[in-house]
């Protein structure tokens, strides 16, 4: 095994790093704002994946532009979808049924995105799909580049929206102590709404990103899911700093581990970390009082 | 628990009884000389298979309007029976058995893909129904003991590659590749065409720099691509079905990694090949079992009816599954009958020993049901596919390095 | 309490003339299909009734079962095909392996409360599955399992038969359990864990002790009407066996028919298996199933949380003189008041 190949899968892992990354920060906002484990959200990414796909098949566009579409319409759903269904079920065990409902939603939108664009495997045919650049010795394909552009620009935006911004300063009071911010005066289902809006508009970005350089089918999510989710239990449930780091190393090392045994092997390493911290750490490595509880 | 519950539960159970037996009504059956014969088909119209499901079953409609445009087999009209079997062993194994004990269907043809075929034929062996298959290749289904089971294609995955590998062997030294990087889906047929290959170069000499097998569903082969760009091998062999072919391809594209020789089994042969990996298909290779250009006087007949039927020239998935209907008629028509019971024994004896003039040539099989012919060698020349090997059936010559992608 | 004698005597009479209608029905089973069609809706019953064990009891909601279905399906198959043991002993010597397995992963498992639970279970049905598949020359990986039949003498449809009536042991054995917890101290622990854990560790119930117990049960009886679907079935492959789709049968059955109730999930299992073999006969041909299945889940959990069962009770409920009831909703409100 060379040094120049060992930096290749380096890059490569910073690449899929950037994107659970963005992906596990939207989980960690639903846990957050209402203790949802969102198992749909992988389902949501293939979904907007779909969308990009087909904007790029029917039009010939460029598959990022049905971003403009698909993120205002994501963030609506998401807001939808906390407001009518997950506020109906009963607090007691919210987090118990919400699992199942939002099971049942991944079920019905990858039966549908069957129904419609039927089994086949699609990846959208750019003209810029094989083209690379070097980068110190390392060939870095467009496409990821973009995607992980796409990715780090939105995880920031989203960072500076949590911590510059008044919304943002609700969102973390709800996060924190739902109780205590309805005392001062906050909305929290209302700020509830829109933190689950948000995470579904990273959904949206995600897939579009994912639809560049990757090839997708209905059943896709469930490969995203799992790593997703044991993502957010490693970097401790509600933390979206900790969920952003636990992706970049967990990304790094699964990229890693590929080169002495091969893709499947390597897929387990966030079993094994999920495994590990809830034996060592439930809280998970930096999650506070919440993750404890849940 | 308590009574109310109990009553509701014994209602439910008389319920759920009857809507049983009313599924169980409208039996087939009766092989009156007027009634049509009935053909049991489960497919994988929906799930991972779907596709090449769909094109086996165009290609059992095209046989069986062929054979009724022509009078039908032993004067009786032919009636397909296709159920979904979602690409999911629990359904195939459903399907066959009620197609099999409760609609009894006359005859039965198998099913596409490697996984699906064991268990399905499984069931028509403990039903003694023949079973001729359009779809499993891979060498461990002739390894399960079946006496009913026929495979219709000129051959296993395994010797898919055989005229390729003469020919690399044969190369003069100075010539000849001296490393090869091997990349197989972990499904049966794809893995059994690399490692068929495998097996054979490396007992010639030519070193294993890499060896991946990756799941069905892998979608990111960055990493796989990384190891055999890094290892600069000199020809690259993809076990692949279709979409893994494409991203396996791109992958390397991206790295700038160029082979002398890139083998992939299946993708090649789709028409939405070339424009899926975006050009740069010159001087790719694949093995074929069927091209709509073959010579056989019944091939000529179904590109024809094929054509008109459907708008496009069939591809292997559609022959194969044409070529499956051949051989079981072959048998109707010289045994003379088609029901179940002791007919399906003779129809299986009858195939044992003969050899049945097909749209993928003559036919033959050993005792295990593989089929003793080989597989033709196409590789990308001037922007289309052709045959290249063997050299007496080849439509141009084998280029070899091949031109950079 | 009314009436204490009159329901119990018909409610015995409902429960004979039920068992009575599912052990004769390979008799009047009109064809081998409908047997096994019935085979496999039995094999339903035994595993959402196994799933009860820790979601009725303990509230808490696996979505990967489908682990132990597949691990009790492999380790019989394996213990066949790979060490010649006999087939029956196999399926003992799985059901028991799986315990011993079950008490590690329970205790990872159990650290913490719902949420990563649920993820624990769904992430141990996609890592066996990668397991399964990678380790070729031990599982067979994608190729798949052969299991060698038990019987081989048998036909086809006797085999049904056979299996028909297994299933049907292993399912009393399953609801003989689940009765006996129910109403003993332990199964009184395991409620109190479902409706309020702090409370009931205040009070001193052995929490963590009871759930794993729970759980090894649960796993156990998964385990086995998983070995004995591999001996029926024959041929194992990791995607059908670690399948989370069969996770989430078992859910739904069990939610839909009551998961307070015995026979809450065989009910369901009924309702669903028999909806799911008609369904996918007669539409098979689009992916409306997994809409379906989806929809549906999604309809209890929001409406009937509780299952059919105390649905159609409460409706019922309303034509009679009112009961006083002290748990079901107030439980829940409690609950509200203190969460929010």
């Amino acid at each position: 095994m060379s040094g120049s190949l060992l930096f290749q899968s380096l890059v490569l892992g910073i690449l899929l790093g950037g994107l659970y990354a963005l992906l596990a920060a939207g989980l960690t906002l639903y846990f957050g704002v209402m203790r949802v484990v969102m198992i749909a959200h992988a389902a949501f990414l293939v979904l907007a994946a779909y969308l990009a796909w087909d904007v790029h098949e029917r039009f010939g566009v460029d598959p990022l532009l049905s971003l403009v579409v698909t993120v205002p319409l994501f963030f609506l759903a998401g807001v939808g979808f906390q407001r009518l269904l997950i506020a109906r079920l009963r607090p007691a065990s919210v987090t118990m049924m919400s699992v199942l409902l939002t099971f049942a939603v991944a079920l019905v939108i990858e039966g549908a995105l069957g129904f419609v664009y039927s089994g086949t495997q699609r990846r959208v045919q750019l003209s810029y799909s094989a083209a690379s650049i070097e980068v110190l010795g390392a060939q870095v394909a467009v496409v990821k580049l973009i995607a992980f552009g796409l990715a780090a620009f939105s995880l920031l935006a989203l960072y500076l929206l949590l911590t510059r911004s008044r919304f943002g300063q609700a969102l973390r009071a709800t996060i924190q102590h739902p109780q205590a911010a309805r005392l001062i005066g906050i909305d929290t289902d209302r700020v509830a709404g829109y933190g689950f809006g948000l995470g579904l508009a990273t959904a949206a970005i995600g897939g579009t990103a994912l639809s560049l350089d990757s090839t997708i089918y209905p059943s896709l999510h469930w490969h995203w899911i799992g790593p997703l989710m044991a993502i957010i239990v490693v970097g401790g449930l509600g933390s979206i700093p900790g969920a952003a780091i636990a992706a970049m190393v967990l990304g790094i090392v699964q990229s890693l581990l590929q080169l002495p045994l091969g893709t499947t092997w390597a897929q387990t390493v966030f079993y094994l970390a999920l495994f590990a911290t809830l034996l060592v750490r439930p809280q998970g490595f930096f999650g506070g009082r919440l993750a404890q509880r849940f | 628990m308590n009574a109310r519950t109990a009553l509701r539960l014994g209602c439910l159970a008389g319920v759920s009884a009857l809507l049983l037996t009313a599924c169980s009504g409208g039996a087939a059956g009766g092989d009156d000389a007027s009634d049509p014969i009935t053909v049991g088909i489960s497919l994988p119209l929906t799930g991972d298979f779907s596709e090449p499901g769909k094109g086996v079953q165009r290609g059992y409609e095209a046989w069986a309007a062929a054979v009724n445009a022509t009078g039908g087999l032993l004067g009786r009209q032919v009636e397909l029976r296709i159920l979904d079997d979602q690409s999911n062993a629990d359904r195939v194994v459903a399907d066959y058995e009620s197609l099999i004990a409760q609609d009894q269907v006359d005859l039965v043809f198998g099913p596409f893909s490697t996984r699906l075929v064991v268990p399905s034929a499984r069931v028509a062996q403990e039903y003694e129904m023949l079973f001729v298959e359009p779809a499993g290749a891979a060498a461990e289904v002739f390894e399960q003991g079946f006496d009913n089971l026929f495979y219709a294609a000129p051959a296993i995955a395994d010797d898919h590659y055989n005229h390729l590998a003469e020919t690399i062997i044969a190369m003069p030294d100075g010539q000849r590749p001296q490393t090869a990087a091997y990349a197989a889906m972990d499904d049966p047929f794809a893995q059994g065409t690399a490692y068929g290959l495998k097996a054979k170069l490396e007992a010639a000499g030519i070193r294993t720099v890499v060896d991946e097998v990756y799941p069905p569903n892998t979608t990111d082969f960055s990493s796989i691509a990384a190891q055999i760009a890094d290892s600069q091998a000199d020809i690259v062999v993809g076990g692949t079905q279709y979409q893994d072919a494409v991203n396996l391809i791109v992958a390397l594209r991206q790295l700038a990694y160029q082979p002398k020789l890139a083998a992939f089994s299946t993708a090649p042969t789709n028409p939405e090949f070339a424009e899926a990996i975006g050009g740069g298909t010159e001087g790719i290779l694949s093995p074929t079992g069927y091209t709509p250009e073959a010579p056989y006087p019944s091939n000529v007949d179904f590109v024809q009816r094929y054509t008109a039927q459907f708008g496009n020239p069939p591809t292997e998935d559609e022959a194969n599954a044409y070529t499956t209907g051949q051989v079981v008629a072959a048998a109707v028509q010289a045994v003379g009958c088609a029901e179940q019971g002791e007919c399906q024994q003779r129809l299986i004896d009858w195939l044992r020993t003969n050899t049945v003039d097909t749209v993928v040539g003559p036919l033959s099989w050993d005792a295990q049901g593989r089929p003793q012919s080989a597989h033709l060698i196409q590789q990308y020349v001037d922007g289309g596919i052709r045959i290249v090997l063997p050299q007496d059936t080849a439509e141009a010559e084998f280029a070899y390095p091949k031109a950079t992608w | 309490m009314r009436n204490v004698f009159e329901g119990r005597a018909s409610s015995w009479v409902a429960l004979l003339v039920g068992a009575a209608a599912l052990l004769s029905f390979p008799i009047w089973s009109p064809n081998p299909y409908i047997t096994s069609a019935g085979v496999v809706v039995l094999s339903y019953a035994v595993l959402s009734t196994s799933w009860n064990f820790v979601g009725g009891f303990t509230g808490y909601m696996s979505l990967g079962h489908a682990a132990w279905f597949g691990l009790g399906a492999y380790g019989t198959g394996l213990l066949i095909a790979r060490a010649g043991v006999p087939a029956f002993l196999a399926l003992g010597l799985a059901g028991v392996i799986v315990a011993v397995l079950a008490v590690p992963i329970g205790i990872a498992a159990l650290r913490v409360r719902g949420a990563s639970f649920v993820i624990v279970s769904i992430a141990l049905v996609l890592v066996l599955l990668l397991v399964f598949q990678s380790w070729r020359d031990f599982t067979g990986g994608s190729e798949g399992l052969v299991v060698p039949r038990p019987f081989p003498d048998l036909s086809r449809p006797e085999h049904h038969v056979v299996f028909f009536y297994l299933f049907a042991v292993l399912l009393g054995l399953a609801l003989l359990a689940w009765w006996t917890i129910d109403r003993s101290r332990f199964g009184l622990g395991l409620k109190a864990i479902r409706e309020d854990e702090d409370k009931a560790q205040s009070l001193g119930v052995p929490t963590f002790a009871y759930k794993l117990v729970a759980f090894v049960v649960s796993a156990t009886f998964t385990a086995l009407g998983g070995g004995l679907y591999a001996l029926w079935f024959g041929d194992l492959d990791p995607i059908f066996q670690f399948s989370i789709l069969i996770g989430s049968y078992m859910v739904l059955m069990a939610l839909l028919g009551g998961v307070r109730h015995l026979f809450g999930p065989v009910l369901g299992a009924l309702v669903v298996g028999v909806a799911i073999e008609y369904f996918k006969v007669s539409y098979g041909d689009t992916q409306f199933h997994l809409v379906a299945t989806g929809l549906l889940l999604a309809v209890v959990v929001l409406f009937m949380p509780d299952g059919v069962i105390p649905a159609v009770q409460g409706l019922l409920a309303r034509f009679r003189p009112q009961q006083s009831s002290i748990r079901e909703v107030s439980a829940a409100e409690l609950k509200e008041e203190v969460k929010l």
